[in-house]
């Protein structure tokens, strides 16, 4: 192709958007709207996905053992528990570590005062400390360790866990399903753009057919019109976005103010290594879609 | 060289517009096809831009068979082929020198040919001075000039006029003739369908007079006679 023809397209591409100035507002701003929602969400999923896998890093099961128990025994439901599919790391805490942690936690400044215990207070406190790899398994796995024979008590934080990925899943699936109905939107408006602006141009097209115009030549100016509607569609929500990354996290933070002191968001440009091609692509791909349906049906050449 | 042998073209209803015919033009001619309103002569011209295709025979232009000509190729034979309209089919929103221009930008051609050849078209017929006019500023005789400059500024072999005159006064008319006279003057093969009776006659050249979907006489230097026999069958 010659730069002449792909001036010229870009030239009358642009000269359509404008001369079409209705429509093309319409679906800019319909466009616009389906990739701030898309940047918004996908912000959301992110980050929470980002915040269950800390917690999940966070999420240990302890399991502690009927008094009287044997060292056997302790082996022996250690070896059950790291036969599990969900568990991570195991470590076994003696209870004269339990008493030498909890001296360093909580003695640290008045260790006379720790001397007045004679024996050792957390005797009972022997544990198994369990990672927990996959936390939609925690329950079954704490109710399978539950029912093993020497376990006294199994502690750990279900309630966290399952509130973080509910919230995850769900803000997903509003997030696709709203995400849908925008892109069939986005599209549809913008190859009515294009159909007018075909329509407008019908005469034009016509001389350009009998003078010889090869079908790329009548047709790419409204390809390009669908991609730079697209485009200027991504363009804004993305740089709205940008600046207003922060705003949302804060936001967030206080719809959910119990997660401040557990989570970390993700930085910006974390979030932009995707979404700005996520973005821009779904635009070009709504404009392209768009403007291509219109031209295979209104421009037959 | 234009050849249609035993070309027929048929619409979804009514009689076949062009029945049968068998044509042969030589490169370099100067021929006027007549006849009356409905004989097939636009079908004719649409057929020769490969616009239609015949329901049956074959037309072979400048040495290519166009029932083999694919789709894609459509573009090429079509800048072989120069043509006007009776209601010259200007771009209402452009100057006089960018609807020539426009004819150039849409075969690729570079921005400095464009400048070399459009003020060359301008002065063949005569427009040099009003290149910066928009069409409606124009007579129709000078609109009609500008679409005989757009139909030859990619310097087509052939040149088809469908009623190039049929708009414009006796005076006009003549004007355009001898432009297309002299535009075949410089090599080009010109096919002009006319209604105009005494034009035709006056310029003693090739007549094909059609009637109802078939040549019906092919006269070299002939006059409009047949054409008015024909009509009155
Ligand atoms: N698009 C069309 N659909 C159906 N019939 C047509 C069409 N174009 C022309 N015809 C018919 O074909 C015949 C020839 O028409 P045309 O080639 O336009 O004749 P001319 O140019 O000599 O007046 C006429 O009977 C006309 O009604
Ligand atoms: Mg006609």
């Amino acid at each position: 192709m010659r730069i002449s023809t792909l001036a010229y397209s870009i030239k009358q591409g642009i000269k359509n958007i404008f001369r079409n100035r209705f429509f093309s507002l319409a679906s800019i701003g319909t466009i616009a709207a389906c990739i701030f929602l898309l940047g918004i969400f996908y912000s959301i999923v992110t980050n929470f996905t980002h915040i269950v896998e800390q917690a999940e890093d966070q999420v240990s099961v302890t399991v502690f053992f009927n008094e009287g128990i044997t060292q056997e025994q302790i082996d022996a439901i250690g070896a059950d528990i790291r036969a599990q599919k969900a568990v991570g790391e195991v470590s076994f805490t003696s209870a004269e570590e339990a008493w030498e942690q909890f001296k360093a936690d909580y003695f640290a400044k008045n260790p006379e005062l720790a001397e007045g215990f004679s024996s050792n207070p957390l005797a009972k406190s022997a544990s198994y400390t369990v990672q927990v790899k996959d936390v939609e398994k925690q329950s079954e796995l704490v109710a399978h360790i539950e029912g093993l024979d020497g376990v006294r008590q199994v502690n750990y934080s279900a309630r966290t866990a399952n509130t973080l990925s509910d919230v995850g899943r769900l803000a997903g699936y509003i997030s696709v399903a709203i995400i849908a109905v925008l892109l069939g939107v986005g599209i549809f408006l913008i190859s009515n753009t294009i159909v007018v602006g075909i329509s407008v141009r019908k005469e034009e097209i016509n001389i350009m057919k009998y003078i010889g115009a090869t079908d790329f030549f009548v047709r790419a100016p409204f390809v390009v019109e669908g991609l730079l509607i697209g485009l200027v569609g991504a363009t804004i929500p993305l740089v709205a976005i940008y600046y207003l990354y922060s705003e949302i996290i804060s936001y967030v933070m206080k719809q959910f103010s119990g997660l401040t002191n557990i989570v970390s968001f993700l930085p910006v440009g974390t979030i932009f290594q995707v979404l700005l091609p996520l973005g821009l692509g779904v635009g070009a791909g709504i404009g392209l879609v768009g403007s291509i349906m219109s031209i295979r049906k209104h421009l037959k050449v | 060289m234009i050849e249609l042998r035993d070309v027929s073209k048929s619409y979804q209803q009514g009689a076949p517009a062009i029945n049968h015919i068998n044509l042969k033009i030589e490169k370099g001619e100067f021929v006027f096809i007549v006849g009356n309103s409905g004989s097939g002569k636009s079908t004719m011209i649409k057929l020769l831009m490969k616009e239609l295709d015949p329901t049956a025979g074959k037309i072979v232009i400048n040495g290519q068979d166009l029932s083999t000509l694919k789709r894609r190729r459509i573009p090429k034979l079509r800048r072989m082929i120069g043509v006007v309209f009776q209601d010259f089919r200007l771009l209402k929103d452009r100057s006089v020198y960018d609807n020539i221009a426009f004819a150039e930008k849409v075969v690729g051609a570079s921005s400095r040919t464009i400048r070399r050849r459009v003020p060359q078209m301008l002065n063949l017929v005569g427009l040099s001075e009003k290149y910066r006019s928009f069409p409606k500023e124009l007579s129709g005789g000078e609109q009609q000039r500008v679409a005989i400059a757009r139909a030859l500024v990619n310097n087509p072999s052939i040149l088809l006029a469908d009623e190039p005159t049929g708009n414009l006064d006796p005076k006009n008319s003549w004007e355009i003739m001898k432009l297309l006279e002299e535009v075949n003057r410089r090599g080009t093969t010109v096919l002009v369908v006319t209604h105009n009776r005494e034009i035709v006659d006056a310029m003693q050249k090739r007549v094909v007079t059609m009637n109802k979907g078939i040549i019906v006489s092919d006269e070299q230097k002939g006059g409009h006679y047949y054409a008015d026999k024909y009509v009155s069958l």
